[in-house]
């Protein structure tokens, strides 16, 4: 062999553990991947024989996910703790991918130049940058890698039979099924067998002499000759694909993934998600997409016809759902599993050796010759930069995109949420952190307490969680309907599940998380908000687990990290022979099968020539379709949309821009009237959708009708808007809105309130308080509560009022039950209803029976989002009786109840009025409880309404009602015997409490109107203060 | 041969018979040989005593005691081995209780007896004490249990009739009583009084006091009271704020209620609408406010805590602000100017003051316009791309005033 050490190989290593290996400490933590293998790498350090994790969905089995990287990271967290395992990790991956990519080309173009530049130009491949810095897909990166090195041992198998090589192979591939377990199988068909076609070549071309003459019939005689090696590397190969993660396997038959598909980028339309064409297409590519032609003709080549295949079948399915092929060839099931981005990946990879190939012929072979031939050496410079640039600016592109637009909320300090959790015995609950990103499985690792929510959906069990596309309920507010829903399911019901703290880093879920019940308990120093559930009970200090047998214990336990030790033993001889070129070796024999690269076809140089000024006027035609994106004022149309797409992304000053130069709003005046508007709309809103209609023109100017339609926490919200436009020169500018110029009355005033506070532990001490500074449950009485059946649902509604001297938080679970007694559905109340009651306040309720949605597959899940979406559960029997069981709990917080109403008319199907806010806090969101009376005073039905636009002290906000018609409600039932309080019976309690109740008062508050099916409302207001003084 | 046979059969089951009495005899005896006695006489100990219990056996043997407590049941080595001297480990001895042995050797039992052990009256004693609920209501029938279970010093309750001195103060009430303890614990219901306020209990046995305990005795239900409107001028503005206060809210008692406690206050204007505010008292007293009316209106108020106290119903006028504003109709009709708007002194009117347009073209009403003054002035412009030219009948609401234009002429 020759004795030189390859430089280009060295250069690589040097270049690639320098850059990538500097860079991951910027990058590997923000990554989508990179928190979860670590979370995985502390359970393995801490329970390296226990395959059962509580730690998420409440309890789930590790032995989804090949061990063997997280193994490493626990293993080397021994050392330095995690984080130092994650990135000894990575920077093996790193060696183990450039050394391999090395090895890979070096059996393919048997050209130890070609296999260099081929290492160098790896390092810098964007599809690798993009897996390893911003995917963070560890995992994959080593499987890959480890099958690369695997690739010449196989070769030598097949070609030369020595035992050796084949025990070589096998090791090798036992260390990539153990680190990933799709690699190992889809490698097999796209790698692995072109190789083997490749051999079969090979040993075809010895016997006829060229590759040129190789028929069909010479290549089956060669591939009959060596069957026997092909038949004993694949059985080899499949013994061990199944035995090294046998538990896996086990696992997937026993608890067969159950979640329904979770939409991926990858899956997308890339010309209708233009950013998922960017991610999973065009950066994975980046430069190659230059050199197609001549990658694709030198794959095609006879040689390497099954590598052209191979990637062309690659390329195909990489593309998701621009094309159907993919969704045809992997089955409509597969498609919806598999992340598609891996395949595009592994084209990229393949593609490599023939860049490289290409790199060596442009740079000193006879390409360069070529170029410099025909067109002169300046020429082959410039071309040879504009490349160089290329690859540079993918480089710099994909490295900057996790900076400029962040898939990941800005890095949060744990240590806050770490102490709370471990302090007063907080972690005897369940958490939730909402809006923490990947950032959530770091906090898992670092603390003893458990989660509801978890970052690898394929190991869930709820089926809350299952039956729903949600990626996490952290950012359900990306998944909409199926995001918020799960969400409120479990903010709604915590004490299913021992929910009691939620961390909030994005005051989007606050609205929900309030009307929910929850209150808010301090903000961390890291600016997270906790918010709490009274009425949680703790988590029992036994729970349930799905238990496996010893034996698949140890085999996952031990198994992976022997392959590693085998694989290494068993190469070690190479590597040290390689790496010090010791003893003097012959070639290995691929080298036989050199291309020597002497003349650069003609029509190929052409059609690279022209494929190449095609791609450029591509990106320039990419280029200018985004600078037309950005001209707004060309049409009334175009400019609102613009204008709301301003308001929406919180660009005033854009928005400004888009305003009636004309009109004398100064920039300064339009910020404070943006800055004094709060409320669901302007706070927590997203926008949806907006359809504009032109409904007057003329040439200069225009009214239009915008439909918005925004995404709250809480519901959909749709909002006409009328705007004036006006159009100077050939732009079009928004006329500005009035804006309300009340005046109110007082400068300063003063207003006592009542506020009261709770010591919790009034003596520092860690014991479990049994009697001493326990607060009394504040009694509540239930003064009625019925079944009700309108449209085809059925609910439980009543009144209820704190009757206790102390404000309370009352929590209501009303369940359903059947004649026969037997229990049809349970379900709190949710946000039809005021949770929080000062003494003697007294508030409506409606509980909902909410199913989970969507459990029947073949249920039509709706297209658009709707954060209201309910789900009625299906009732087999009719619900015919009920039990209510109310708890109260001492609150000091959230007693906010200034809003007044102050003026009201009442037309034929609505009621319109005006809301005041009399008191010193400024009302984020006004929420209108209505209860429906029938002429007898009885409830029949309870509706609410949230104000879309906040109220300020002392001022006013308008608000309009439409009635609901209640001609079809039905009363199942109204007796009242089986109602508690606090654990106490609801009638015991009225006769001590308050035993001369005069009902008399119950319809003082009622207005009367002439409706559908009811004769009187009432109106409650409900109130979040979002920033509480 | 028939008897022989059956004779042989006998004599067989005969001696069979014989061989299992003789081995069964023998065993007996040899139990029989070994016998022990208790040597020491005490039968009752009291609790932290060492209890040691000496047996004698008419042959050295290896026996064991296995003692059960209401601790459990443990077996007893005796202290020298093959000794008969056992003594009953501190765990045991410091609790009252029947402590039952049995003397075991190779699963015979040799002597089995009772002990009993008292709660040691010597030493100090200890007081648990329970009080609950934490809060009751003022009335004389809602009570707390004060509850007290006085021990020895390992934890032992006394025996009953334990003489328990309980005391609780009330306002300038004190009082003590005292209670023999029966199954263990002294206790007492404790009433409330007609009063509000905090009771401090404590209790006492022998020489040892107990920390203090204390109750919140809440006021009963609110009566009825009264209400007051305060304001600053009498005007229909839409702009001040009108303040109704209760009297003090008190139980019959004439306790003050808690603090906290929600009035409601319903308004019904002319209209026969009802409007609604209002307020949580402090100190009994609570404060509501609304808004002023911007036309004139009659109000009829009155406050009530649901289902248990209302007030009386006090009427306020409001007398309007304005009886005329004057309306300018510029540039083909098309630019509307309202005012000024000259409010009770002749002054213009605050900000915000509501002015609606309403529309028509023929008897269909097209459009309404709502916009808030400014320095007394609001200006609508119809403008030529919306209205197209024709007749339009233009009605308009200020403060309660109604002007209607009928056939106004956009160019």
């Amino acid at each position: 062999m020759d004795k030189t050490t390859n430089k280009y190989l060295i250069s690589a290593l040097l270049i690639g553990i320098i850059f990538h290996g500097t860079a991951i400490f910027f990058t590997l933590e923000v990554t989508y991947d990179a928190l979860i293998h670590l979370f995985f790498g502390n359970h393995y350090a801490n329970n390296w024989f226990e395959p059962w994790s509580y730690s998420w969905y409440t309890g789930f089995t590790v032995m989804g996910y090949p061990p063997l990287v997280h193994q490493s990271i626990g293993m080397f967290s021994y050392i330095g703790g995690l984080k130092f395992g994650l990135f000894t990790v990575a920077i093996i991956a790193i060696i183990l991918f450039i050394t391999g990519v090395y090895r890979f080309a070096l059996v393919l173009t048997s050209n130890r130049n070609v296999a260099g530049y081929t290492a160098i130009l790896a390092v810098f491949s964007s599809a690798f940058i993009e897996t390893l810095h911003i995917f963070g897909q560890l995992p994959s990166i080593i499987g890959l890698s480890v099958l690369f090195h695997a690739l010449p041992e196989i070769y030598l198998w097949l070609k030369t039979g020595k035992y050796k090589n084949l025990l070589n192979a096998l090791s090798l591939i036992a260390v990539t099924v153990t680190s990933h377990h799709v690699t190992p199988i889809f490698g097999m068909v796209f790698f692995i067998f072109p190789l083997i076609g490749m051999v079969i070549m090979d040993v075809s071309k010895e016997k006829v002499g060229t590759y040129k003459d190789v028929r069909f019939m010479t290549f089956l005689q060669s591939f009959l000759s060596l069957f026997k090696r092909i038949v004993g590397f694949g059985f080899g190969s499949l013994l061990l694909i199944v035995v090294c993660i046998l538990p896996y396997w086990i696992n997937t038959k026993n608890n067969p993934i159950t979640q329904v598909p979770i939409p991926h980028g990858s899956r997308d339309n890339f010309f209708e998600v233009t950013s998922s064409g960017l991610v999973f297409f065009i950066i994975p590519w980046g430069v190659l997409l230059f050199l197609l032609p001549y990658i694709w003709y030198r794959l095609f080549s006879k040689r390497y016809l099954f590598f052209g295949l191979s990637i062309a079948l690659l390329s195909i399915l990489g593309t998701g759902d621009t094309t159907p092929i993919p969704r045809i060839i992997l089955g409509e099931n597969a498609f919806n599993i598999l992340t598609l981005d891996r395949f595009t990946l592994w084209a990229a990879m393949m593609a490599l050796p023939i860049f490289g190939e290409f790199g060596y012929r442009f740079v000193e072979g006879d390409l360069r010759q070529k170029i410099q031939r025909k067109y002169g050496g300046v020429y082959h410079r410039i071309i040879g930069g504009l490349l160089t640039g290329v690859i540079v600016f993918m480089t710099f592109f994909t490295m900057s995109l996790g900076y400029f637009r962040p898939s990941q909320p800005q890095k949060i300090k744990m240590l806050p949420i770490l102490n709370f959790l471990s302090q007063d015995q907080h972690d005897h609950w369940r958490y939730l952190p909402l809006g923490f990103g990947d950032q959530m499985a770091w906090l898992s690792a670092q603390t003893n307490a458990m989660t509801v929510d978890g970052n690898y959906h394929s190991a869930r069990r709820l089926p809350e969680l299952t039956t729903r596309a949600v990626e996490r309920l952290e950012n359900s507010k990306f998944r909409g309907v199926e995001g918020i829903g799960s969400l409120q399911q479990f903010l709604t019901v915590p004490e299913k599940y021992n929910l009691k703290y939620v961390f909030s880093n994005d005051k989007f879920y606050d609205p929900i998380l309030y009307f929910c019940g929850w209150q808010r308990l301090r903000q961390l120093e890291n600016g997270i908000m906790v918010w709490e559930k009274l009425n949680v009970p703790p988590l029992s200090s036994i729970l349930p687990k799905e238990d496996v047998p010893t034996f698949q214990k140890l085999m996952w336990g031990l198994i992976p990290i022997a392959t590693v030790l085998l694989a290494f033993i068993i190469n070690i001889q190479l590597i040290w022979i390689h790496a010090l070129k010791s003893r003097s070796e012959s070639f290995p024999v691929y080298f036989k099968f050199r291309t020597y690269y002497d003349e650069f076809k003609n029509p190929i140089f052409k059609i690279s020539y022209l494929w190449g000024i095609f791609m450029l006027i591509v990106t320039g035609y990419g280029m200018y379709l985004v600078y037309v994106k950005n001209v707004k004022q060309l049409t009334p149309i175009s400019l609102t949309e613009a204008y709301y797409d301003a308001l929406d992304f919180k660009e005033f000053k854009r928005a400004y821009s888009y305003l009636d130069p004309k009109s004398n709003k100064t920039i300064d005046q339009y910020m404070l009237e943006i800055a004094v508007t709060d409320g669901l709309l302007s706070s927590y809103a997203k926008m949806d959708e907006i359809n504009v209609s032109i409904t007057a023109k003329t040439d200069r100017t225009a009214r239009v009708k915008a439909v918005t339609h925004w995404i709250t926490p809480l519901e959909r919200i749709d909002k006409t808007f009328y705007h004036e436009l006006v159009k100077y020169g050939n732009k079009w500018y928004i006329k500005p809105l009035d804006y309300d110029l009340d005046i109110p009355p007082d400068q300063l005033f003063s207003e006592n309130v009542t506020a009261f506070f709770n010591h919790g532990r009034r003596r520092v001490s860690s014991e479990v308080t049994y009697h001493e500074d326990v607060l009394e449950q504040p009694v509540l009485e239930v003064l009625s509560a019925k079944i009700i059946e309108y449209e085809d649902q059925y609910s439980i509604i009543g009144e209820l009022q704190n009757i206790d001297n102390i404000p309370a938080d009352v929590v209501i679970t009303g369940t359903l039950y059947n004649d026969s007694n037997k229990k049809l559905a349970g379900y709190n109340a949710k946000h039809q209803m005021k949770h929080k009651l000062m003494p003697k306040e007294i508030t409506s309720f409606r509980i909902n029976f909410e199913g989970i949605a969507w459990i029947d597959r073949e249920d039509q899940k709706p297209k658009t989002f709707d954060p209201d979406q309910f789900t009625p559960i299906e009732f087999d029997e009719r619900p015919t009786r009920f039990n209510i069981q109310s708890a109260g709990n001492v609150t000091t917080v959230d007693l906010y109840k200034g809003v007044a109403i102050n003026e009201l008319s009442v037309k034929n199907d609505f009621i319109e009025g005006i809301l005041f806010n009399s008191g010193l806090e400024e009302v984020t969101i006004p929420l209108l409880l209505i209860s429906y009376y029938d002429k007898d005073y009885e409830l029949i039905w309870v509706d609410h309404q949230y104000l879309p636009e906040g109220i300020r002290p002392q001022r006013k906000q308008y608000f309009s009602y439409q009635f609901l018609d209640l001609s079809c409600v039905n009363v199942v039932n109204k007796d009242m015997k089986n109602v508690f309080v606090n654990g106490l019976l609801n009638t015991g309690i009225s006769k001590s409490i308050v035993p001369d109740r005069r009902d008399e008062h119950l319809p003082f508050p009622f207005l009367p109107i002439k409706g559908n099916g009811f004769s009187y409302i009432k109106l409650e207001i409900n109130t979040y203060v979002g920033a509480p003084n | 041969m028939k008897v022989k046979r059956k004779h042989i059969f006998l004599v067989l089951v005969t001696s069979l018979f014989c061989v299992i009495s003789i081995a069964f005899t023998t065993s007996v005896k040899e139990t029989k040989r070994i016998s022990a006695t208790l040597l020491t006489d005490q039968r009752v100990f009291e609790a932290g005593n060492s209890i040691v219990l000496n047996f004698k056996f008419n042959k050295p043997v290896r026996a064991s005691l296995f003692a059960h407590s209401s601790f459990g049941s443990t077996i007893i080595e005796p202290d020298k081995i093959g000794g008969s001297q056992f003594t009953i480990p501190e765990f045991i001895a410091n609790k009252k209780g029947v402590l039952s042995y049995k003397l075991v050797y190779q699963s015979d039992i040799l002597f089995q007896g009772k002990i009993h052990i008292r709660s040691n009256a010597a030493t100090k004693v200890n007081l648990e004490t329970y009080i609950g609920p934490p809060s009751i209501l003022a009335g004389g029938w809602d009570y707390t249990m004060q509850v007290v279970i006085p021990t020895d010093s390992y934890d032992n309750t006394l025996p009953d009739s334990t003489d328990v001195l309980i005391k609780h103060q009330f306002l300038d009430i004190e009082k003590e009583r005292v209670l023999h303890s029966k199954d263990m614990i002294g206790w007492a219901r404790i009433f409330s009084y007609t009063e509000s306020g905090r009771m401090a209990l404590s209790s006492k046995v022998k020489e040892t006091v107990s920390k203090e305990t204390s109750i919140e005795v809440f006021p009963w239900l609110p009566e009825d009271f009264t209400i007051n409107s305060h304001r600053k001028h009498e005007y229909a503005d839409g702009n001040q704020v009108t303040e109704f206060t209760t009297s003090v809210l008190k139980d019959k008692y004439d306790n003050v209620v808690s603090n906290g406690t929600l009035v409601e206050f319903v308004i019904k204007d002319t209209k026969g609408v009802l409007l609604h505010t209002q307020g949580s008292t402090i100190n009994g007293q609570a404060i509501a406010k609304i808004l002023h009316p911007d036309h004139k209106e009659t109000w009829q108020i009155s406050a009530y805590v649901h289902g248990m106290a209302e007030s009386n119903t006090i009427t306020l006028d409001y007398t309007p602000v304005i009886n005329d504003f004057e309306v300018v109709f510029n540039q083909d009709n098309r630019k509307i100017k309202i005012g000024p708007l000259i409010s009770f002194m002749g002054q213009l009117i605050p900000d915000g003051a509501i002015v609606k347009m309403d529309i028509f073209k023929g008897n269909k009403k097209i459009d309404t316009k709502v916009k808030t003054s400014s320095e007394g002035i609001v200006r609508f412009i119809l403008q030529e791309g919306f209205y197209v030219s024709g007749d339009y009948n233009i009605h308009i609401n200020a403060l309660g005033v109604h002007k209607e234009y009928k056939n106004i002429t956009l160019k």
